[in-house]
């Protein structure tokens, strides 16, 4: 009686093995052609493999919990000849070709990869293919030229896989030097470099409009007054000091937490963005923070922040609104996982389900720019309600 | 190293034969003090590798050594310190070569018994028994190429060196081309720790000599007077353009392979046979009886040659080592196509 | 007037043998016979007493050479075929290549070695041997390709005061003609431009050569212009051509006759990659021959050794990368 191997099939793309999680069936039982046998789980989602085809389970061979490379076998079924026939599976695989069938090697670089993949789900093979792989003869060239994989964008790519080649290269440089080109500013240089470091992150953005009128009756009684984006300020502090986890640090498998609720915020100086730093923004109240964010925007308007001024931060706060946006996604610096903006305020009708109408507010889009790695949307939602609530009681930040 | 040739059948009783008698028996003298010297060195931490000494084989060896004359070619081996010294090598130089000095002829590229001066004819052994033989044929083919004649080559071997192709290959070649090759095999019973019932099976090696189709002769390797004889009608048949010869001498070696060897698998009855003697006492008692030296000279040629030894070891010591970062380190004479390889 | 490659080596050997007095032959079947593959036909005669017969004896064949070397004597020594040198093999490494730097006396020695496979040659008149005797410090190895490099490389190994591995392609001894001998030449040491390219560099010395130049032809109506390095000598590498062509192709792929563990190609490799990394846009390459002894029959010959065919394959495959 023809034994007939079940097989793990290829469960999507980019998917090398799954996971036993369940057994359908049992040695012994009958099942028919296209039966679920066998529960696997990969990364993605639970699937089920079938039966090749009727007959009865002679053996799984695989274990619960284990997991096993697509093209494994699991286990067998016992089926008659004349099921074997109909199906076709009674021809034997065909022989894989010996090395003297073959005047040259078979495989050359990338059909043969020595290499397993180590990273569960995501074969990471270690070939010299693949869209984003540069060449060390590319990388010493764009050195050479001061550019960065992110500069390739939109380079075609005709080595395998798409790669772009250095032959390629040249023809995108050539094509480029016929256009008409401008110096870009050191700090232009720098920042284009911090983003494209910070964007090698999932980023995220969430965003709700919050009421800013407890907010501006505040200001018109304190003495001195705070602007909004150092309250949004002061009230992310605030949040992150009961719940750091959304600032953290993914390395790994591991959350890195701040050490210290330390955020920046944006000021607009020529030519670029400059993000001074309020030290332990939590352990101080908001009106001993107007006196030091003051400062520090004189001096970063200046040009004149003291070297510890930045750097180190844990999150920026952002003030777009000033530039009369209502919505922007800004992205985080590279060592952060959170951006707080704030839009411009405009007037906008809020229903009072007390009045039983519509009344008028001033309201403004608090937005939170997450990296997708540390926190989901529903954290970040959290945060982003809770700051709003925070900024609803001005005189308690 | 003297200037005449012992004429075949010339008598012992010439002023010759005495005056090479001894100065074959101060040389031997010299090396079993300088050999005493090395392994004293040695037991003292100061020699670093190995040491390995000639003691027991000084007849034999010597009386090759003054036989060669100056452009005369010798390949000694691994027992010849008599030989090396009689051939014209210095204690200085021997010193060198053991302690390391940068002046010795090798450099420190190589050491102990591996030393020699090739463009005078001393030959630096390789440490694959046999290989010598060939170089000495060559030396000797090419002397033909250049018409020179009257010069000949010895080369020095054991009992276990005759097992390898290298000495078969050689001897052979030697007696096709019919060059002046004396072949001195000292058969001192072991090959390291092989006795010679393990290493060959003819009734005695001076058999094998009949089967290359060279002349042969036998001698007891312990009698400085039969040694001089024997080795100087060899030296002078083929100076003579009689073809190869071989001496096949039986002694013992009365020290371990090398320093780091007790030799305790030495057969005590060969000690205790003729052929365990001391053949620097042999021929000492010979030269008394003879009446060629009382013993108040040889007592004078004792202290001479320590004196000599410890000169030439203390001024050894005194010169400085080779400084690997003053090294060439080229192994062609090319330089043009030497390779460089650079650290990054 | 056309000329083998063998008839070149035996032109030099006469060339050396009259300009110079110090040159003598000496191996197995030289004299009267003219050797085994007539490479010294007629030399006895025209050279009475300087082409001697040797037994079959190479350890001694090659310690003799040394003994003469050391003499004055420019001694050239025929191995009938490179796979019994290995007999000899101890009086080259150990006599020969040692001699100049344990005694600062030079040893001009030339060892010729008939090398390289050819059809129904089997395991032991087949090896390529330059890999083992370049590994030995001390020693010179020669891998001509060209008929032109046969003569003034032999020439000049015999002028070289060092021992010389001369290691003649015996493919190559009948097949390979040339219109005349020249009377310049690159020196010893320096590789050769075969064939200029674009897209890829293929390092190779001796026959391999040939296959790469004929790989080479058959890509180009694919559009790919390759360029093909001869390498001349395998000890000394001239890495500084190698490199230089690396840089401007960016692609490596470096064929040989020998075994794949170690040797020419993985040397060249090594060096490539350690001092012009950042010149690859694509990981080099090697081709060899199949890791088993050289086969019998010409079946398992033909599939054993790289190929025109198989190299344009390989070649395809880097080309695409």
């Amino acid at each position: 009686m023809p034994q007939i191997p079940i097989i793990m099939p290829q469960l999507g793309e980019s998917i090398a093995e799954a996971n036993i999680t369940g057994f359908l069936v049992k040695p012994g039982d009958t099942v028919e052609a296209g039966q679920d046998l066998i529960e696997v789980e990969t990364n993605k989602a639970s699937m089920t493999v079938t039966s090749p085809c009727g007959g009865r389970i002679e053996k799984f061979t695989a274990q619960l919990n284990e997991s096993y490379a697509v093209g494994a076998t699991l286990g067998r079924i016992e089926t008659t000849q004349e099921e074997a026939a109909r199906l076709g599976l009674d021809v034997p695989p065909p022989v894989r070709p010996g090395d003297t069938d073959r005047v040259t090697r078979e495989g050359g670089n990338g059909s043969r990869s020595r290499v397993q993949p180590t990273v569960r789900g995501l074969p990471v093979p270690a070939n010299a293919a693949g869209a984003s792989y540069l060449s060390p003869r590319l990388k010493a060239r764009m050195t050479e030229l001061g550019l960065s994989a992110a500069d390739l964008a939109g380079v075609a790519g005709s080595g395998a896989a798409g790669r772009v080649t250095v032959e390629d290269f040249e023809k995108f440089i050539a094509h480029l030097e016929k256009q008409k080109t401008s110096q870009a500013s050191s700090m232009r240089v720098s920042v284009a470099d911090a983003m494209r470091r910070s964007w090698t992150r999932p980023l995220a953005h969430v965003g709700l409009p919050v009421c800013l009128d407890p907010l501006f009756a505040f200001r018109k009684v304190a003495r001195p007054k705070p602007g909004p984006a150092l309250c949004a300020l002061r009230a992310l502090a605030v949040a992150l000091a009961q719940n750091s986890a959304p600032a953290g640090r993914l390395v790994g498998n591991k959350i890195v937490h701040p050490s210290s609720i330390d955020i920046a915020f944006a000021v607009e100086a020529e030519e670029g963005v400059l993000v001074p730093v309020i030290r332990n923004a939590d352990k101080r109240l908001l009106k001993d923070l107007i006196a030091p964010y003051n400062k520090l925007v004189e001096l970063a308007r200046g040009r004149k922040l003291p070297p510890d001024a930045t750097g180190g931060s844990i999150a920026t706060v952002t003030n777009f609104g000033t530039f009369g946006l209502e919505w922007a996604t800004p992205i985080p610096l590279p060592e952060q996982t959170l951006v707080l903006g704030l839009g411009a305020a405009r007037h906008a009708p809020s229903w009072d389900s007390v009045q039983g109408k519509f009344v008028p507010i001033m309201e403004a889009n608090l937005t939170l720019s997450f990296d997708h790695r540390v926190i989901d949307g529903g954290a970040a939602g959290r945060l982003l309600q809770h700051v709003a609530d925070l900024m609803s009681k001005p005189e308690e930040l | 190293m003297l200037q005449t040739v012992l004429e075949p059948g010339m008598a012992e009783n010439t002023a010759l034969f005495r005056e090479r008698y001894l100065a074959a028996c101060r040389f031997m003298l010299l090396a079993r003090l300088l050999d005493d010297k090395f392994a004293a060195l040695w037991r003292s931490g100061r020699i670093h590798g190995g040491v390995f000494l000639g003691r027991g084989q000084e007849a034999l060896s010597a009386a090759a050594g003054v036989w060669l004359k100056k452009g005369d070619v010798f390949a000694p081996l691994i027992r010849d310190a008599a030989g090396r010294l009689a051939f014209g090598e210095t204690v200085l130089d021997a010193a060198r070569t053991y302690l390391g000095s940068a002046l010795g002829p090798m450099h420190g590229r190589d050491g102990n018994v591996h030393r020699g001066k090739p463009k005078e004819g001393y030959l630096p052994m390789i440490s694959h028994l046999g290989a010598m033989i060939s170089v000495v044929n060559g030396i000797l083919l090419a002397r033909r190429f250049k018409n020179i004649s009257g010069t000949v080559g010895l080369a020095s071997i054991g009992d276990g060196a005759t097992s390898t192709g290298a000495f078969h290959e050689a001897l052979n070649q030697a007696a096709v081309e019919r060059l002046p090759l004396v072949l001195v095999v000292a058969n001192n019973h072991y090959a390291y720790s092989t006795p010679t019932s393990r290493q060959f099976a003819c009734r005695d090696l001076a058999d094998k000599a009949a089967g290359y189709g060279v002349a042969v002769d036998s001698v007891d390797g312990t009698d400085l007077n039969a040694c001089l004889k024997t080795v100087g009608q060899a030296v002078a048949r083929a100076r003579a353009g009689r073809g190869p010869q071989m001496v096949v001498a039986t002694l013992l070696r009365l020290c371990g392979h090398g320093e780091h060897d007790d030799a305790g698998y030495i057969d005590p009855k060969l000690k205790a046979s003729p052929a365990g003697r001391d053949c620097l006492k042999v021929a000492e008692e010979h030269l008394l009886r003879q009446k060629w030296a009382d013993a108040a000279t040889l007592a004078v040629w004792r202290g001479e040659v320590i004196r000599e030894i410890e000169e030439a070891v203390a001024q050894a010591q005194r010169e400085p080592a080779p400084d690997p970062f003053a090294e060439e380190w080229r192994a062609i004479a090319t330089e043009r196509l030497s390779e460089t390889h650079e650290e990054v | 007037m056309s000329i083998t490659y063998l008839e070149a080596i035996r032109e030099a050997q006469a060339h050396a043998l009259r300009d110079d007095p110090r040159v003598f032959i000496y191996g197995q079947d030289v004299g009267a016979f003219g050797g085994a593959f007539k490479a010294t036909k007629n030399l006895a005669v025209e050279f009475p007493g300087r082409v001697l017969d040797s037994p079959i004896s190479e350890d001694a064949i090659i310690g003799l050479a040394v003994g003469a070397a050391i003499e004055g004597m420019r001694p050239i020594v025929e191995m009938q075929f490179a796979d019994f040198s290995t007999v000899g093999f101890n009086q080259i490494i150990n006599q020969a290549a040692t001699l100049f730097w344990r005694t600062s006396v030079p040893c001009p020695v030339t060892v010729r070695l008939p090398f390289g496979g050819t059809s129904g040659s089997g395991p032991f008149h087949s090896q390529c041997m330059e890999t083992v005797y370049a590994h030995y410090p001390g020693l010179i190895v020669l891998t001509p390709a060209t008929v032109e490099d046969a003569y003034s490389m032999l020439l000049e190994a015999v002028a070289i005061d060092d021992p010389v591995i001369f290691c003649e392609h015996k493919l190559l001894y009948y097949h390979l003609k040339a219109e005349s001998l020249p009377s310049e030449a690159l020196p010893v040491g320096k590789a050769r431009i075969a064939r200029e390219g674009r897209d890829m560099t293929i390092v190779a010395y001796s026959a391999m050569v040939h296959e790469a130049l004929e790989a080479a032809k058959e890509l180009t109506p694919e559009g790919w212009e390759v360029e093909v390095v001869d390498l001349r000598s395998v000890k000394p590498i001239d890495t500084d051509t190698v490199m230089a062509s690396v840089a401007r192709t960016g692609r490596l792929l470096c064929v040989g006759e020998a075994w794949p563990w170690g040797g020419v190609t993985a040397e060249i490799i090594a060096r490539v990659t350690s001092e012009g990394y950042g010149l690859l846009d694509a990981p080099p390459q090697r081709l060899n021959a199949k890791d088993t002894p050289v086969p019998y029959h010409p079946n398992l010959w033909a599939a054993h050794r790289p190929t025109a065919r198989a190299i344009a394959a390989t070649a395809r495959k880097l080309l695409r990368l």
